[in-house]
């Protein structure tokens, strides 16, 4: 290339780079040593706590060597500041209605006597975890990345409730609420919509979580389980299903948890996207469980460090490790796929050599191909969702 | 009236089939800023949130506290008054702001 046209075609490279909407690169790691609360919550161990009412609790680095969350280190996430308890079980019912042929009124009882029960192994992940990363700082909790979690959970397919009701021709979106439910009059209930085609066999109302019944705080005695999807679709105390003609608008899919509908999905806090849309689907993300910055490490031991990756629904074809702050990668050992939702299991064994500082990164790849940018190259959002950039744990060799 | 308290003390043993454990949710005490305009934030914001769910928010512009405060009377529809939007708007920025208005 002639000199004249490099110059030309850089001209033209930074005049685009300055018309578009994206950001410099802001975007940090997300915060990664908060302590756990001495305040233990129901069926919980201690959490990272943001917040006793509603209760906002995040599971530690630590949490993510396995690929199953054990329920009381689930993290938890709740909108409202009163949960009912629901200590009269035989008064719970989940309600179908709307454009069904046979409304339904369902007990805990009838759901798993009167259905098959299935199993699905998936991640639970929220739209804002990670959020801490995103400068200029967004509004919303202040995430670290322990806002996810990998479960069994066992119950009924939707397919089969709405089955049993006989959708009526012509309905083509459901209306989920749960009893997340405000204390002040005429403020919006937690509900979400989901048009009836979405709707696969892997989207169940589960009872059950690793073989336990749901904790209270995530969901008890009924959760929908969407795969794939961010966990702001995963109502919990799940109480009533409305079948519906056309969608109808509401405060938490049509102004809560959304993104900008552009390619990049980003925009900048002087220049918002004129068009968003909800965080639905989730995109390939990792995470180290061992060791943390909290790890002291000899020099010439055996290190084995673990982690966890996953997708959305696609599943993971590499996990790659560098210890030189991206320059070479090398492929950690993958443990087996219990399903490809769930959380994907990682181990890499190595040995530091010399005392010091030590970065360790884990980049996931899934099978369509894609894989984790590093944090700086993610582009910001008003929400401050999405983040799933390239995890980074620096720990001292001693 | 005998009838019906074994009526309903019948009925409660049969519902009571539920949690046996303790589901009571923790009380935490959240390290806030009080200063003259703290009245304000207990009066408007403590309906449906804690204090941690303010300290956790991480440190906002002016713009997107008073932002907050609007989004909280008009979508959750916190009562909260012209005069208190304005204070509470201040002592947001004043404690939790990171000094930029917008």
């Amino acid at each position: 290339m002639k000199r004249r046209d490099f110059f030309r075609l850089s001209a033209i490279a930074s005049a685009l780079v300055l018309s578009s909407t994206r950001s410099l690169a802001l975007t940090t790691q997300p915060q990664n040593n908060r302590k756990v609360s001495s305040v233990v919550f129901p069926q919980k161990k201690p959490l990272i706590t943001y917040s006793d009412r509603p209760p906002l609790l995040e599971t530690p680095r630590s949490g993510f060597t396995t690929a199953i969350t054990p329920n009381n280190e689930f993290f938890v996430r709740w909108h409202s500041p009163k949960i009912p308890i629901p200590r009269y079980l035989s008064m719970f019912s989940l309600d179908v209605d709307g454009e069904v042929n046979t409304p339904l009124v369902l007990s805990l009882d009838k759901l798993k006597n009167e259905f098959e029960a299935v199993e699905v192994t998936a991640v639970l992940q929220c739209g804002g975890n990670s959020r801490s990363a995103f400068k200029p700082q967004t509004s919303g909790i202040q995430w670290g990345s322990g806002a996810m979690g990998c479960a069994v959970f066992k119950g009924v397919r939707l397919k089969d409730i709405l089955a049993k009701a006989g959708v009526k021709e012509g309905a083509s979106w459901l209306g989920l609420r749960g009893d997340d439910t405000p204390i002040l009059p005429s403020a919006p209930s937690y509900a979400r919509e989901l048009e009836l085609h979405e709707i696969s066999d892997d989207v169940i109302v589960a009872y059950e979580m690793n073989a336990e019944e749901l904790p209270y705080l995530n969901g008890y005695p009924l959760r929908l389980i969407i795969p794939g999807m961010y966990s702001d679709s995963w109502v919990k105390m799940l109480s009533k299903i409305t079948v519906l003609k056309e969608y109808k608008k509401m405060f938490y899919m049509d102004t809560a948890y959304r993104i900008p509908a552009n390619e990049c999905e980003c925009e900048t806090a002087d220049k918002l996207a004129p068009k968003t849309q909800p965080i639905t689907s989730m995109n390939v993300k990792s995470y180290i469980g061992y060791p943390t910055s909290h790890t002291k490490i000899d020099a010439q031991s055996n290190v084995l460090l673990k982690g966890i990756a996953f997708d959305n629904g696609s599943g993971i074809k590499e996990v790659l490790i560098s210890l030189d702050k991206g320059i070479s990668w090398e492929r950690a050992e993958l443990e087996k796929e219990l399903s490809v939702y769930a959380f994907r299991a990682f181990s890499y064994a190595f040995k530091p050599m010399s005392k010091g500082k030590l970065t360790l990164m884990a980049k996931a790849v899934n099978r369509r191909g894609e894989e984790q940018p590093f944090s700086k190259d993610i582009e910001w959002n008003h929400g401050g969702y999405k983040y799933n950039g390239i995890d980074s744990v620096t720990i001292t060799v001693g | 009236m005998k009838k019906m308290m074994i009526l309903g003390l019948l009925l409660s043993s049969l519902l009571q089939a539920g949690y046996s454990q303790n589901l009571k949710v923790p009380s935490v005490a959240f390290d806030i800023k009080i200063d003259k305009d703290f009245g304000a934030m207990q009066r408007n914001c403590q309906w449906c949130h804690s204090f941690g769910y303010i300290l956790n928010q991480g440190k906002l512009s002016k713009e997107s506290w008073h932002k907050i405060v609007v989004k909280m009377r008009e979508v959750y529809k916190a009562p909260i008054t012209k005069e208190d939007e304005k204070t509470t708007t201040e002592y947001l920025f004043k404690h939790y702001g990171n000094a930029k208005l917008k």
